[in-house]
C-alpha cells in the first residue's frame, strides 16, 4: 500500500515536471527571445518574489492555513521603506519594513489562532486594512527609493545589492530564494517544526490531545509568511528603486496557484516544498512566455486561471480514476449495436 | 456531523439572559453597531443627518447590497464565491460591446451581458458541485479567468454606455428614491421569503448544515448548489449593470475587490463560512453598516484611503468579538464539549 | 410468502479488493434481522449497497420478490429502505420538525404551493414524535439538543415515513439501558407494523432479546444465519472470528495483584459546574482502576478535565505526591500523564501519517532535543513499540495510520504515550469498535503496561470490559463517585445499580 502511495506521489511531482518541460517547449518554439539569458534571467527574477513568499506559504497552508494578504503586506512594507528612508536611513526603514510585515503575519496568526477568526476573513480584513494603510503611508503615490540628497551613498550601494548584486553570476534574490527553499525543505523534512505543522494540517485536534502546542506552531506559521512579504518586498523595491502602495496586485492568487498547482492541499497536512517550486517555475514561465508573446496581458490572468483550474481538476479525476476507467472499460467492451443496458441482472 | 460521543450538554440555568443568546444577540450588536457609528459620524459631520445624505447612502447600497444576496446564498451551503468582482466587470463589458460594436439593441444586450454572468456562475456551479473542486480554488481561478476575459474583450478600454434609458437604472429616481435601492429592497423582500419559507430555501440551510443528511434525505445537493452558483453569478452581472449605468459606461477594471466587500458584510451580518448558518436581514444591516461607514468617513474629510483601513478593521472586531462572545458563552454555559 | 427483501449472491470490490463476495440475506416483513460480523466484514458495505450510496458489482436485489436496481439514495428513500447511521447526520441549525420532515417539506396548497406550510410541518412533527412516545419539543434547533435527543430524533425521522425496511447501525452505541428500552419498544412498534428491520450491533446480549435470526458475515463472505434460539454466544463469535479463541471475555484470570506501588495520581475534591462534583480518588503504580459510568455520568468529562483539555472549577491533581497544575494537554504530558481519546479516529490519530510519525508525536523532547530528529533512534523505538505491542499492517511502519484497522490504530495511540514515558495513562473506552481478536489482546497488553508499573485510569461504559480489566472498580453516576468495588466484590448486578444511582 505504501508503495502505490510513493508511486502516486512520484507520479504527481513527474507530471509537474512533464507539464513545465511542455510549456518550455512551446514557449521556445513561439519566441526566440525565450531562452536569452536576458529573458531567463527577468524570469528568475520573477520566480524569487514569488517563490519566498510561496515557500512559506506552503508551510502555512501545510498547517491547515491560508493568508490572502502577503501582497497588501508587501505593497505597505515597500512603502514603509519610500516614506522613511529619509528620516531612519534606507537600511534602517528596511528594517523596520521586514518589522511590521512580520507583525502584520503575526496579527493574522493572533486572530487566526487565539481570536478564533476564519483564516480567509481575517486575511481579507487583513489584506483591505494593510492595503488601505500602504496608501496612506505614500499618499497614494509611487515613492522612488534612492539616494536623493546622495548624503548615504555606502548605505544606498549596500541596500541596492540586495537586489542587484549577484554571486557567481547569479542574482542575489535568487540565491536568497535558493537558500530559503532548501532551509524550508530541510525543515519540513527533519524537525520537529515540520514534522508539527504536518501534524497540525492533517488532524489539529489530535495533534492538540498529543500534547502539541499547536496555537503556537500555526502562530509561527503566520508570523513567517509576513516575515516573507517583507523580504520579497526589500528585495523587490532594491530592485525596482520604488515602492508602490499598488504593487503586487493580486500576488496573494498567483502564490496560491503556484502552491495548489504542486499538490498542497486547501485542508492542510499534505504537499511539499518541491511541488511548491514545480508550481512556481509552471506558472512564471507560462506567464512569461505569454507576456513575450506581446499577446494582451491580460490573457495572463486567463492562463493562471485555467491553470489552476485545470490542475485541481485533473486531480479530482484522478482520484477517481478507478471507477471512471471501469466505466470507461465496460462502455467500450459492448459490442457495436447492443443497448448499453437492460436494467440489471 | 458530530459522530464523537460528547457528554451530553445540560440545558443552561435558565436566566434572564437565557432570550440573549444566538442569532438574537449576533443581530442586536449589529443594529447597535450600526447606531453607535451613525451616532458617532452625527457629531463629526452636520451634514451626516440629512435625508439628502441618507439618500446618497442609499444611491451606493445597491451594488453591494444586491451581490450580497447571492453572496449569502453560496455562504449558508457552505461554499464561497470570490469571482463576483470579476463577473460585474464582464457583464458590463458584454453589455457595451454587443451595444456599441455588434449593434444589437441596448435593452437586449443588457439581458445578454446578464446572461453572461448566469453563465459564469453555473460553470463555478459546475466545477463545486459536479467536478467537486473546492469552491475557493474555483472561484479563485474563475476571478482570475473572467477579469482577463473582461480586458480581452474590451481591450481594455472602457467603453461608453450613454443611453438615458439605461442611466435610469442606477441613476433614476421613483417618488424621490433610487431606483437601484427600490430594485434592492425588492430583491431582499423575496429572497427573505425564498429562504425562510420554500422548501428551496430550507434545504439550502440544510445541505450548510450536514451535506450528508441533506444527501440521505434525499434532496439533490448538486441540483441546489448549480441553482445557488448561478444565480450569485447573475446577481453579481446585475450589480455590474448597475455599475456601469451609474458611470454611464463599461470598465474592464471595474468593481475590482468587490468580492471582500461583499464578502465582508455578509460575514459581518451573522452568516457563517462553515456553513448553514446566516440570514438576508443580517446580511443587509452588514451593507448598511459598511456603506455608511464609507460615507460617513467620506463626509468626515478623511482621505479615502481610510476606508480601505476601516473597512477592513470593522471585519475584523465584528467577526472577532462575535467570536469571543461564542467562547464566553460557551464557558458560560458549561459542560459543553 | 415472499420475503420483504432479497439480497441475491451480492459481489463488490474495491480497488481491485473483493470486500463482499457472493452474499445472499434475506428479510420478512416483521422481521428483526441481526447482521453481525466483525469491523471490515462486509456489513456496511452490504447495507450502503442496500440504500444505494454503493453499487453492486454483481448479484441481486428482490424486493417484494421483484428485481429492483437500487442506484442512488433516492431510489432506496423511495422504496421506504431507511438507514440509521452510526454518525448521525443533521442540520445544526434547523429545527427537529424541519430535520424530521427534511426533503419533504410539507407545502400549502393553491396558489402559495411553493411556500412551505409550516403550522402542518408542526403537527406532523408533533404527531410522530407523541406516536412513538417521544418528548422533545419540535420547535427547538437541532444542535441544541444533547446526542441522545439527536439520535432519537434521528430514529423518529428514519420510521415516520412510511418505511419498510429500516437499517440500524450500532444503534444504542450511546444510548442508556432506559433508552435502550425506549428504543427497543419503537422497534416492537415497527415490527407490529410489518416493519423488517436490519439489526447491526456488536452487543450479543441485545442481539437476543430483539432479533428472530442472525446472520454472520467474515471477510466479505456469508457464514451463516441461523434463528436466535439456535445461537449461543459461543458459535456467534466463532463464527465472526473463523477460530475458536479462549473466551478471554467472560473468564479473565487477572492476576491476583494485592500489592501495588505507590500512589501515582491522586484526585482531590475535583469539581466542574455540570460535569462532576467532588471526585477524589487515587491510582497506585501498577493497578487499573476502572471508572463505570453510563454515558453522560461526567467520568469522559473528569478525563478530559485531568488531561487539561477542559478546566476543573476547583480540586486538586497530584502526580508523584506534587501537585500539577494542568491547564493544557501540555502540562498534564509535561506532568507525565497520557490520554486515549474517545474517538481515535477524531482525536487520537493523525490518518494522513505514518505509523512511525504518529507513535513519536509526544516524544519530540527526547527524539528531537535541538528540534532536529534522530532518525535511527525514532525508527528503533517505532520497531521496538510495534513489536511489544504487536501492531499489525501491511507495508511496514511508514504506512499511514488510516490504512490500519481498529485495534491496531488502537495500539498506535496507545504506544505513542508509552514512548512519551507516562507515569499515568487515562484511557477512553479503550475498545470501542474495536474487534473481539483484538480486544483481548489490549486487554494483554494492559494488563502486561501495568505490572510495569504504569497506572492506569479506565472508563469505559462496558460493564464486561470493566469486570474483566480493572482491579479496582469505581462506579459514577451524575457526576459523583458512588462506589468502589475490588474486584473480587464487583458484579454486574451490583456496577449496573450503582451506576444507575441506586442503593450503595
Amino acid at each position: 500500500m505504501n508503495n502505490r502511495l510513493r508511486t502516486r506521489g512520484l507520479q504527481e511531482a513527474a507530471s509537474l515536471i512533464v507539464m513545465l518541460l511542455l510549456i518550455i517547449f512551446v514557449m521556445s518554439q513561439l519566441t526566440d527571445v525565450f531562452f536569452t539569458a536576458r529573458n531567463l534571467r527577468n524570469m528568475m527574477l520573477e520566480v524569487s518574489t514569488v517563490g519566498i513568499i510561496a515557500v512559506f506559504t506552503t508551510m502555512l497552508m501545510i498547517s491547515g492555513g491560508l493568508d490572502l494578504s502577503v501582497a497588501a503586506n508587501l505593497a505597505l512594507a515597500g512603502v514603509i521603506i519610500g516614506r522613511f528612508q529619509a528620516d531612519w536611513g534606507i537600511l534602517q526603514a528596511a528594517l523596520a519594513a521586514v518589522g511590521v510585515s512580520t507583525l502584520i503575519g503575526a496579527l493574522n496568526g493572533f486572530l487566526v489562532t487565539y481570536v478564533g477568526i476564519n483564516p480567509l476573513i481575517t486575511t481579507i480584513g487583513m489584506l483591505s486594512a494593510a492595503r488601505g494603510i500602504a496608501l496612506v503611508v505614500a499618499d497614494g503615490l509611487t515613492l522612488p527609493v534612492f539616494d536623493l540628497t546622495g548624503e548615504a551613498t555606502d548605505a544606498y550601494t549596500l541596500f541596492h545589492q540586495l537586489g542587484e548584486g549577484e554571486i557567481a553570476g547569479v542574482p542575489l534574490p535568487i540565491v536568497i530564494m535558493v537558500v530559503l527553499l532548501i532551509i524550508g525543505m530541510l525543515v519540513m523534512q527533519f524537525t520537529t517544526y515540520g514534522r508539527a505543522l504536518y501534524a497540525i494540517g492533517g488532524n489539529a485536534d489530535a495533534s492538540r490531545l498529543a500534547g502539541l502546542s499547536v496555537r503556537r506552531y500555526r502562530m509561527i506559521a503566520y508570523t513567517l509568511t509576513g516575515f516573507s512579504a517583507g523580504i520579497a518586498a526589500v528585495l523587490l523595491t532594491a530592485r525596482l528603486y520604488a515602492a508602490d502602495p499598488k504593487a503586487a496586485p493580486s500576488i496573494e492568487l498567483t502564490v496560491i496557484t503556484a502552491v495548489v498547482l504542486g499538490g498542497v492541499s486547501l485542508a492542510g497536512g499534505k504537499g511539499t516544498l518541491f511541488g511548491t517550486v514545480l508550481g512556481v517555475l509552471i506558472l512564471t514561465t507560462l506567464l512569461n512566455g505569454l507576456r513575450l508573446q506581446s499577446t494582451s496581458t491580460e490573457l495572463q490572468n486567463i492562463a493562471q486561471g485555467l491553470v489552476l483550474l485545470l490542475a485541481v481538476g485533473l486531480d479530482q479525476i484522478r482520484t477517481r480514476n478507478i471507477n471512471w476507467l471501469k466505466w470507461l472499460r465496460t462502455t467500450r467492451a459492448l459490442p457495436a449495436g447492443q443497448p448499453a443496458s437492460n436494467g440489471g441482472n | 456531523m458530530t459522530t464523537s460521543v460528547r457528554e451530553p450538554r445540560r440545558t443552561t440555568p435558565s436566566s434572564r439572559w437565557a432570550w440573549l443568546r444566538g442569532d438574537r444577540l449576533t443581530t442586536i450588536n449589529l443594529v447597535l453597531t450600526f447606531v453607535i457609528i451613525c451616532a458617532v459620524f452625527a457629531t463629526q459631520s452636520q451634514y451626516f443627518l440629512t435625508i439628502e445624505n441618507f439618500l446618497n447612502v442609499g444611491r451606493t447600497l445597491g451594488v453591494v447590497g444586491i451581490v450580497a444576496i447571492g453572496m449569502t446564498l453560496v455562504l449558508v451551503t457552505g461554499g464561497v464565491d470570490l469571482s463576483v468582482g470579476s463577473v460585474a466587470a464582464l457583464s458590463g463589458v458584454v453589455t457595451s460591446i454587443l451595444w456599441t460594436k455588434s449593434g444589437i439593441p441596448l435593452g437586449l444586450a443588457a439581458v445578454l451581458g446578464l446572461l453572461s454572468g448566469t453563465l459564469v456562475g453555473f460553470l463555478n456551479g459546475y466545477l463545486v458541485a459536479v467536478v467537486r473542486i473546492n469552491p475557493l480554488i474555483t472561484t479563485l481561478a474563475s476571478l482570475s479567468i473572467i477579469r482577463g476575459l473582461a480586458f480581452v474583450m474590451s481591450e481594455g478600454q472602457t467603453n461608453q454606455l450613454n443611453n438615458d434609458a439605461f442611466k435610469f437604472l442606477g441613476r433614476g429616481e421613483i417618488a424621490g428614491l433610487p431606483v437601484s435601492l427600490i430594485i434592492m429592497i425588492s430583491l431582499y423582500v423575496i429572497f427573505i421569503l425564498v429562504m425562510s419559507y420554500t422548501q428551496f430555501g430550507r434545504n439550502l440551510y440544510a445541505i450548510g448544515g450536514s451535506p450528508d443528511a441533506s444527501r440521505l434525505a434525499g434532496i439533490s445537493v448538486t441540483r441546489h448548489l448549480l441553482i445557488v452558483y448561478t444565480l450569485c453569478g447573475t446577481l453579481a452581472a446585475f450589480g455590474g449593470l448597475i455599475i456601469s449605468s451609474q458611470l454611464a459606461s463599461s470598465a474592464p477594471r471595474a468593481a475590482v475587490g468587490l468580492e471582500f466587500t461583499v464578502i465582508a458584510a455578509t460575514v459581518l451580518g451573522g452568516t457563517s463560512l462553515a456553513g448553514g448558518k446566516g440570514t438576508l436581514i443580517g446580511t443587509l444591516v452588514g451593507v448598511f453598516i459598511l456603506r455608511v461607514l464609507d460615507n460617513g468617513l467620506t463626509q468626515t474629510r478623511i482621505s479615502s484611503f481610510y476606508q480601505d483601513v476601516v473597512g477592513g478593521l470593522v471585519l475584523l472586531l465584528a467577526v472577532g468579538f462575535d467570536q469571543i462572545r461564542l467562547k464566553l458563552t460557551d464557558k458560560l454555559g458549561g459542560g459543553r464539549k | 410468502m415472499t420475503a420483504l427483501l432479497q439480497m441475491q449472491n451480492i459481489s463488490k470490490s474495491f480497488y481491485g479488493v473483493k470486500v463482499l463476495d457472493d452474499v445472499s440475506i434475506s428479510l420478512s416483513a416483521g422481521e428483526v434481522l441481526a447482521l453481525l460480523g466483525e469491523n471490515g466484514a462486509g456489513k456496511s458495505t452490504l447495507i450502503k449497497i442496500l440504500n444505494g450510496d454503493y453499487q453492486k458489482d454483481g448479484g441481486s436485489v428482490l424486493i417484494d420478490g421483484q428485481p429492483t436496481e437500487i442506484t442512488h439514495p433516492r431510489d432506496a428513500e423511495k422504496l421506504g429502505i431507511r438507514m440509521i447511521y452510526q454518525e448521525l447526520h443533521y442540520a445544526p441549525e434547523l429545527s427537529v420538525a424541519e430535520n424530521l420532515v427534511l426533503g419533504h417539506l410539507p407545502r400549502k396548497s393553491g396558489a402559495l404551493k411553493w411556500m412551505v406550510d409550516w403550522p402542518k410541518m408542526r403537527e406532523m412533527a408533533r404527531d410522530v414524535l407523541t406516536l412513538l412516545n417521544v418528548d422533545i419539543d419540535p420547535a427547538a434547533k437541532m444542535g441544541s439538543l444533547t446526542v441522545v435527543e439527536r439520535e432519537i430524533v434521528e430514529i423518529v425521522k428514519a420510521v415516520s415515513r412510511q418505511a419498510r425496511i429500516v437499517v440500524m447501525d450500532e444503534p444504542t452505541a450511546a444510548l442508556t439501558p432506559p433508552e435502550v428500552r425506549q428504543l427497543f419498544g419503537i422497534i416492537e412498534n415497527l415490527r407490529s407494523r410489518g416493519v423488517g428491520i436490519i439489526y447491526i450491533s456488536h452487543r450479543l446480549d441485545e442481539i437476543k432479546q430483539i432479533a428472530q435470526r442472525v446472520t454472520v458475515l467474515r471477510d466479505g463472505k456469508h457464514v451463516n444465519t441461523l434463528p436466535i434460539s439456535e445461537a449461543s454466544d459461543e458459535n456467534i463469535v466463532q463464527m465472526m472470528v473463523g477460530r475458536k479463541i479462549e473466551d478471554r471475555l467472560h473468564v479473565r484470570a487477572l492476576a491476583k495483584q494485592t500489592s501495588f506501588g505507590e500512589t501515582a495520581l491522586s484526585i482531590r475534591g475535583l469539581s466542574k459546574a455540570d460535569a462532576f462534583e467532588d471526585i477524589t480518588l487515587d491510582v497506585r503504580r501498577g493497578e487499573i482502576v476502572g471508572l463505570f459510568g453510563l454515558l453522560g455520568a461526567g467520568h469522559v468529562a473528569l478525563t478530559r478535565s485531568l488531561f487539561g483539555v477542559e478546566r476543573p472549577d476547583s480540586g486538586q491533581i497530584l502526580v508523584d505526591g506534587a501537585p500539577v497544575k494542568i491547564i493544557s494537554p501540555q502540562h498534564a504530558k509535561r506532568a507525565g500523564i497520557g490520554f486515549v481519546p474517545l474517538d481515535r479516529k477524531v482525536n487520537g490519530l493523525v490518518l494522513g501519517m505514518s505509523v512511525r510519525k504518529n507513535i513519536t508525536l509526544s516524544n519530540w523532547d527526547k527524539l528531537a532535543p535541538l528540534g532536529v530528529f534522530s532518525q535511527g533512534k525514532e525508527l528503533a523505538n517505532t520497531r521496538a513499540w510495534v513489536e511489544r505491542l504487536g501492531i499489525r499492517m501491511a507495508g511496514g511502519v511508514e504506512v499511514e495510520t488510516r490504512f490500519l484497522s481498529g485495534g491496531n490504530q488502537q495500539k498506535v495511540v496507545l504506544a505513542r504515550w508509552l514512548e512519551a514515558g507516562v507515569k499515568v495513562l487515562l484511557l477512553n473506552e479503550p475498545t470501542w469498535g474495536v474487534d473481539v481478536g483484538a480486544r483481548s489482546d489490549i486487554y494483554d497488553q494492559l494488563e502486561a503496561l501495568a505490572a510495569e508499573g504504569l497506572a492506569i485510569l479506565m472508563v469505559s461504559s462496558d460493564i464486561e470490559e470493566v469486570l474483566n480489566v480493572s482491579h479496582r472498580i469505581l462506579t459514577i453516576y451524575k457526576g459523583r463517585i458512588t462506589g468502589e468495588y475490588s474486584q473480587a466484590e464487583a458484579n454486574q448486578e451490583i456496577l449496573l445499580q450503582s451506576a444507575a444511582g441506586g442503593a450503595q
